[in-house]
């Protein structure tokens, strides 16, 4: 029994020294930038309407979903301690809204309301922004950087590793991204596990 | 970094080696005629740290128990909320082929599905689950199921306990294993390394001193158990799949395959209030072959569990209740069984494939969803005969009936499977004979399964498919229903839509109804119409009426208005 429990502290490990490999591909991804999208603020928004200095918070996430249901709070706090330093975050949902009336735009402007959503909250409802960067989960984040007129993905994943029990966070994954690229240095996973509800991509007709 | 790992280690060994229990969640019930089901996706706290993501219904990893009288037309209302599709199949029900919930009844994300029957089978300890084809063990991993109590004058009528959660107690066993991240495991795995019964991790309960009944599931996806005391204790088998015994079985121990039930009672009178014991799984030593005793400990074929004697509930005997059940009852009921002279048809199913990097299948065919495989007479009583000269055990079932084992090539048929079943454990070298009837229900569309109830198997193809004909016409119209032979109104309709058929021999086998985006909402297999179809919560807009005809299977649309 002990060998084996020792064989998975060793299988975590190296999981975590695996995701050390830091995202490379990041071909195209200008052009989702100046895709406008429905936004819940009502004012139709590309990302390239944002005045970007350094980074960005892109997290895909979803009005249904159990698990992103746990973390609004979360993303107001991550947007208000990193917006000043040049690091929004702005929140999509690209579920289908063909199978889930409940991410429709009129509830998403609902929710916004409702749960004081002090960040942008946009309408992915062609799934382009989601299949572009290959996000499967709510919630699903992703650290952009800029680099020259280019933007890099520098993490992918969770946000943090508790969802229903925040006072338990032991990594917060997303903030010690951001935190690591405004010191200059390397995130310290490149990418984690997102842990959520699968996004369902409507199949093609 | 490494510190994390560390923490983590301590954590799981702390919970391994103290005697930390968890109390067992008894599922909620739903009674009556009407089940509302909701799948969806969710999530629990299963282990320290991150929650695992699961699926569930009405938002529990393992769905509430429901509670059906027989003699009963239940309706069962299906909403998928899940982002995939799913089946729902009424494990052990006698039903029409088109409401069973096998893998052509596909629900699509969004739908309801609203499958009814009239409930002939006999009180017992039956479940539903998921069936949707290479499907079905993730499906089930992620926790869908729940069960289904019947109840029956018969049952009623003995001194045997009866109270859900108090002395009477459900049971589902499964094992899962977890990835760095919490989240279960469900692709190149037949084993998990943690018990979950009911849901639950490391599991306790507190029952009374008096006599009590478990109802107990393997619900796994390959393992058997091979279930006992830690006592050694006799305790006595009342119930198999489908129905009371003639008379209680003494035993110690019994095996448990996947997709099985046991009913079993086990008295605690004599025992000393806040002493404890637990139930466990023998798995240590046994033949090869036996799903659960191989020896690996990780691996596709690899588990924590395997080869090992572990626990399934831990048990703290309380205070008894007020009027305890504390005799065992000499005789419980009067079964008829078939015998296999009762057989005018025999049948054969050969367990084939398996060898280095394929699958098992029956009969050397992989299942497709097009191929009816056998084709049974309605009323037959027939004899099959399964057999497996393969490499491993197997756990047979067949949907539509309750059978009768009549001959093992090992020996006799044991005392603890004498009774009604729908699942048979099929150990290696060894061919298993049964006897069903083959009633009420024939449909030359939907065919009922037969197959491995080891989901990665049937998965993979070990399942077959029949068809149960009828040998007389049926007398309905044969004529193909067009569009003039139904009227759809009131349109614009808001609460209610009710369909007129102008043949008044016509039936509908199949209604659906999708939105002008390509939704479908309803899905109503033999729909009954008197009442109307209820549109009370559907979005004002435009949708379809597609019908489709008993006899022809021939399919017609119709507009309508939701105001």
């Amino acid at each position: 029994m002990r060998t084996s429990i020792q064989l998975i502290g060793v299988a975590f490990i190296c999981l975590l020294l695996f995701s050390v490999f830091s995202f490379k591909d990041n071909s195209g991804l200008t052009e989702v930038f100046n895709l406008k999208l429905r936004n819940a603020n009502g004012k139709p928004t590309a990302l390239s309407d944002y005045k970007l200095t350094k980074g960005l918070m892109l997290v895909f996430t979803c009005n249904h979903c159990p698990f992103a249901k746990l973390y609004p709070a979360r993303f107001n706090e991550l947007n208000k301690k990193y917006s000043p330093k040049g690091v929004p975050l702005i929140a999509i949902s690209s579920t289908d809204t063909i199978t889930y009336e409940e991410d429709g735009f009129e509830q998403m402007k609902k929710v916004a309301g409702k749960k004081h959503f002090n960040f942008d909250y946009l309408f992915d409802d062609m799934q382009i922004l989601a299949k572009k960067f290959g996000a499967d989960k709510t919630p699903h984040a992703f650290l952009l950087w800029k680099n020259g007129n280019d933007w890099q993905i520098r993490y992918s994943g969770a946000i943090d590793d508790n969802g229903a029990e925040p006072d338990k966070v032991t990594e917060p994954y997303l903030a010690m991204a951001v935190d690591s690229m405004l010191m200059g240095k390397e995130p310290p996973y490149a990418s984690t596990k997102s842990i959520g509800c699968q996004i369902h991509f409507r199949p093609k007709k | 970094m490494k510190k994390t790992g560390i923490v983590f280690l301590l954590f799981i060994t702390s919970l391994l080696q103290g005697q930390t229990y968890n109390n067992l969640w008894i599922p909620d019930t739903i009674s009556g005629t009407q089940f509302n089901l909701n799948l969806k996706d969710t999530f629990a706290q299963l282990r320290p740290g991150n929650q695992t993501i699961t699926a569930g219904i009405n938002n529990k990893i393992w769905g509430p128990t429901l509670f059906f009288n027989k003699g009963d037309t239940v309706h069962m209302n299906v909403h998928n909320y899940l982002n995939d599709s799913t089946t729902i199949h009424w494990h052990g029900f006698h039903l029409p082929a088109v409401m069973d919930g096998g893998p052509h009844q596909i629900i699509p994300p969004g739908t309801i599905w609203k499958p009814y029957w009239k409930v002939s089978n006999n009180a017992s300890t039956y479940w539903y689950h998921p069936h949707l084809h290479t499907m079905t063990q993730e499906h089930l991993t992620k926790g869908l199921g729940g069960f289904i109590i019947v109840r029956d004058p018969q049952e009623r009528a003995l001194a045997i306990p009866r109270r859900y959660g108090i002395d009477d107690i459900p049971l589902v066993l499964t094992s899962r294993r977890y990835d760095a991240s919490n989240a279960f495991a469900y692709t190149n795995i037949a084993y998990g390394d943690y018990m979950l019964s009911n849901g639950t991790p490391s599991a306790q309960i507190s029952l009374p001193k008096q006599m009590v009944r478990l109802r107990i599931l393997n619900a796994e996806i390959e393992r058997g158990y091979d279930i006992g005391f830690s006592d050694n204790r006799t305790f006595y088998i009342i119930g198999n799949d489908g129905g009371l015994l003639n008379a209680p079985v003494p035993v110690t121990r019994v095996k448990l395959l996947v997709g099985e039930r046991i009913e079993i009672l086990v008295n605690f009178s004599n025992d000393v209030l806040g002493s404890s014991l637990d139930l466990k799984s023998y798995n240590a030593g046994q033949t090869f072959g036996f799903p659960g005793g191989e020896p690996s400990s990780s691996g596709p074929l690899g588990s924590l569990l395997n080869n090992t004697n572990f626990n399934v509930l831990h048990i703290n005997i309380g205070a008894q209740t007020a009027n305890p059940i504390t005799v065992l009852p000499t005789n419980l009921v009067n079964n008829t069984y078939w015998t296999a002279a009762d057989a005018t048809v025999n049948k054969s199913v050969n367990v084939t494939g398996g060898t280095p990097g394929n699958d098992f299948t029956l009969d050397n065919a992989s299942f497709a969803l097009s191929v009816i495989n056998k084709t049974v007479t309605l009323n037959s009583i027939e004899k099959w005969t399964i057999t497996n000269n393969n490499v491993f055990g197997h756990a047979f079932h067949i949907h539509d009936v309750e059978f009768k084992i009549v001959a093992r090539s090992s020996g006799t048929v044991g005392v603890h499977e004498s009774g009604w079943k729908d699942v048979v454990y099929l150990p290696k070298n060894e061919s298993v004979t049964f006897v069903a009837k083959f009633d009420d229900y024939a449909d030359t569309i939907h065919p009922f399964m037969y197959h491995c109830h080891f989901s990665n198997h049937e998965d993979g193809g070990m399942m077959g498919q029949f068809i149960v004909k009828s040998s007389v016409p049926t007398g309905l119209s044969a004529n193909e229903l067009t569009e003039s032979d139904f009227t759809i109104y009131p349109n614009p309709a808001n609460n209610k839509l009710f369909i007129n058929l102008s043949d008044l021999g016509a039936e509908v086998y199949y209604l659906r109804i999708t939105n002008v985006v390509g939704k479908t909402l309803y899905m109503l297999p033999k729909p009954q119409l008197t009442e109307g179809i209820d549109i009370s919560h559907f979005s004002p807009g435009v949708y379809m009426v597609q019908l489709t005809h008993n006899k022809t299977k021939k399919t017609t649309t119709k507009k309508f208005v939701k105001e």
